[in-house]
């Protein structure tokens, strides 16, 4: 059955990406371009889903997108990303009473992580203090490899970081700065206990992908849909809010450098 | 970059307050003072600020001009962003005082007038507080002033609070003497179905309540106590049915017919002229009557407290009914086909129901002796007189023609109310 219906996945990390993405395939129909998506409950199967034909565009992590890049030899499409997904950062927090004043001190602490396939709590802290001298052999790791198949985007590993420093055993931890930020903002750290030791150099988050076989109508009505919804319409403010962006923008690939090479590093294909 | 040219409208020294350990909560009330596009200037001596407040920032859609090193610490400049800015004004020329140790809800009134529309976007938001922006649209359905707010609702409401009272302890109840038989009967008849009619009363205006938009609060305030009159009229009334052995009488399906049709009512001004105007109104006269004929005056004293609330409840429906009458033209037709509407739903439930006729007779009668029983039946008679008199004067008074006036009271319901 020939059919111009652009199909999307995204993965259900939370049961507001249901009202996401009703909201924006009404914006798409309004627009004239026929879309629907599915749900998939974790990214790995999204990719198999995307490279094996099954949807045309899928709602990516930085890793799933790295994944999608490397797996297509670079030819994959990329269509647009968040502003809210460019310059993330990593950040290492430590308890005051750790003794921890430099990166240096970092070595023969506990350092609490992440989930495994969290780019910002896990892959890029890691891959950056190895940078800096800092190679995780030499600290006591302290990993929550919580929500797995999600890729970080629920926080629950972030947020086990922070109880971990708070609570105890850990001296150290690495969070995405937009956890770190919020949570201070919503008065749940302890500035007592808690400072900033190291903030990471900046990479870039969550892309749309497809194959390069994906028709051109499609990216062309992808891409004109996408970037028609505007924060000062109310309908798509508010979806626009629930996905945690003001505007839409168009792709760059150089902030996924580091997580490839860290992905190396880490033999973390 | 040079920012030589921005200058900040507001400066804070948030001294050595980390991030997430009080700085924000110097930071964000100083913003919440200027106008999107406006600048603050935030003095910090944590290192880690430009790094926080550049994601911070990022999420809150306010811009991180810039960040300096200054003597003592750093020095951030943030441009205040138009999304998710909280509209409205601070109420900072209030001049809300109490006269004479009191202060009452029609000075804050005057203080905080109504707005001529509402915006159910705002939900619960008390009337004047800075809205953000991004709320649910509640399903409030009464938006507007001259639908909702008579002019003079605050006065009625302070009105209404002093004036409550207490069914268990303010009535003599140990004063209540047994009855002859006949007269106690009919006595706990008519309380029966005084308090069948309160019951509708305290349901029907309920219904608005939850309708009203909240920026006319003070319609749902004195609404409440008007709530509140007619649950203790309906304790006392079963009291006064059941003390001394009369018991509860009969409900007729008139009576039933009657309420049913004011329940229906889905418009709060066409609720309110048919409840407030028209019933309750005349229930004023039912409740002189009784009062006149009672058998004793426990039974009167709690009759003539009933009556001074519906007189408030009265005074309420008319002045809403007024308002609405002057600022919305078709507002008389509306009325007037809510009333006929009525009618035609009560065509052919009867006259006023017997139970209640006959009671009122022997209670004007004060017993069953027959040449009594004959001025009772006068007395009744009179009181429906005196009903349609009193209800014309309403509607003329509301601004109804004199025709008009005459045809409304005539389809008036049989039950009273
Ligand atoms: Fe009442
Ligand atoms: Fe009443």
């Amino acid at each position: 059955m020939p059919d111009n219906t652009i199909l999307l996945g995204a993965v259900a990390y939370d049961a507001k990406v249901v009202p996401i993405w009703e909201g924006i395939r009404t914006h798409f129909q309004k627009q004239g371009v026929p879309m629907d998506f599915c749900l998939f409950s974790n990214y790995e199967r999204q990719v198999e889903s995307l490279l094996a034909g099954h949807i045309d565009i899928a709602w990516n992590t930085p890793l799933a997108h790295v994944r999608v890049r490397k797996r297509t030899g670079g030819k994959s499409i990329s269509l647009g990303m968040r502003d809210s997904d460019r310059d993330f950062k990593s950040r290492v927090i430590v308890r005051k009473d750790a003794g921890i004043r430099t990166l240096a001190d970092l070595k023969g602490k506990t350092l609490a992580v992440g989930s495994r396939d969290s780019t910002q709590a896990r892959i890029l802290p890691l891959h950056f203090l190895k940078q800096q001298g800092i190679d995780a052999s030499s600290v006591k790791l302290m990993a929550f490899d919580t929500d797995v198949g999600k890729h970080g985007d629920t926080g629950t590993s972030e947020l086990d970081v922070l109880k971990a420093l708070h609570d105890g055993p850990a001296h150290a931890g690495t969070v995405g700065d937009l956890i770190w930020v919020m949570e201070q903002a919503a008065g749940r750290v302890d500035t007592r206990k808690l400072e900033v030791l190291w903030t990471t150099p900046g990479f870039d988050h969550c892309m749309f992908d497809a194959l390069p076989s994906l028709d051109a109508s499609k990216v062309e009505a992808f891409k004109r849909g996408l970037f028609a919804m505007k924060w000062e319409n109310p309908e798509h403010r508010r979806i626009l809010e629930l996905e945690g962006l003001k505007q839409w923008m168009p792709p760059r690939e150089e902030g996924y450098a580091s997580l490839t090479a860290a992905l190396d590093e880490q033999q973390g294909w | 970059m040079n920012h030589n040219n921005v200058s900040a409208a507001v400066a804070i020294d948030t001294g050595d307050l980390p991030f997430g350990g009080g700085m924000l909560a110097l930071v964000r009330p100083a913003l919440d003072l200027l106008q999107p596009g406006g600048v603050l200037a935030v003095l910090t001596r944590q290192a880690s600020a430009p790094d926080d407040f550049s994601t911070w920032c990022k999420v809150e859609h306010h811009e991180l001009i810039e960040s300096d090193a200054q003597p003592g610490g750093l020095r951030l400049l943030l441009r205040k962003g138009g999304l998710g800015h909280a509209r409205g004004t601070l109420e900072d020329g209030l001049n809300l005082a109490p006269v004479d140790g009191r202060l009452d809800a029609a000075a804050m009134l005057a203080q905080v007038p109504f707005p001529a529309h509402a915006d159910p976007g705002t939900g619960f938001a008390p009337r004047g507080a800075m809205v953000e922006p991004g709320g649910p649209v509640y399903a409030f359905r009464i938006n507007d002033l001259d639908h909702a707010a008579p002019p003079d609702v605050a006065e009625l409401y302070d009105q209404a609070v002093a004036a409550q009272w207490n069914g268990e302890r303010d009535i003599a109840w140990d004063k209540l003497k047994p009855l002859p038989r006949a007269l106690q009967r009919a006595v706990g008849q008519i309380f029966t179905f005084l308090a069948e009619n309160e019951l509708s009363a305290l349901y029907v205006p309920s219904r608005f309540i939850a309708r009203l938009h909240p920026h006319y609060v003070e319609v749902g305030q004195f609404l409440s106590t008007q709530l509140m009159d007619e649950a203790r009229h309906i304790d006392v009334f079963l009291k006064r049915a059941r003390v001394g052995g009369g018991g509860v009488g009969i409900s007729h399906a008139t009576t039933s017919a009657s309420l049913h049709s004011l329940l229906m009512l889905e418009d709060f001004t066409e609720a309110a002229f048919l409840l407030s105007v028209l019933g309750e109104g005349t229930f004023l006269d039912l409740l002189r009557y009784i009062e006149e004929h009672a058998p004793d005056e426990v039974t009167a004293d709690i009759v003539r407290r009933a009556r001074n609330d519906e007189t408030r409840h009265v005074h309420f429906g008319m002045s809403h009914v007024k308002h609405a009458l002057k600022h919305d033209p078709t507002m008389y037709a509306r009325l007037e086909a809510a009333v006929r509407k009525r009618s035609a739903t009560l065509a052919g439930v009867g006259g006023v129901p017997y139970a209640v006729q006959d009671s009122l007779t022997i209670l004007a009668a004060g017993g069953t002796n027959p040449e009594a029983v004959s001025r009772g039946h006068n007395k009744f008679r009179e009181l429906m007189d005196v009903m349609h008199t009193n209800r014309v004067k309403r509607l003329l008074n509301a601004g109804f023609t004199p025709t008009q006036a005459q045809t409304l009271s005539d389809l008036h319901t049989p039950n009273f109310m």
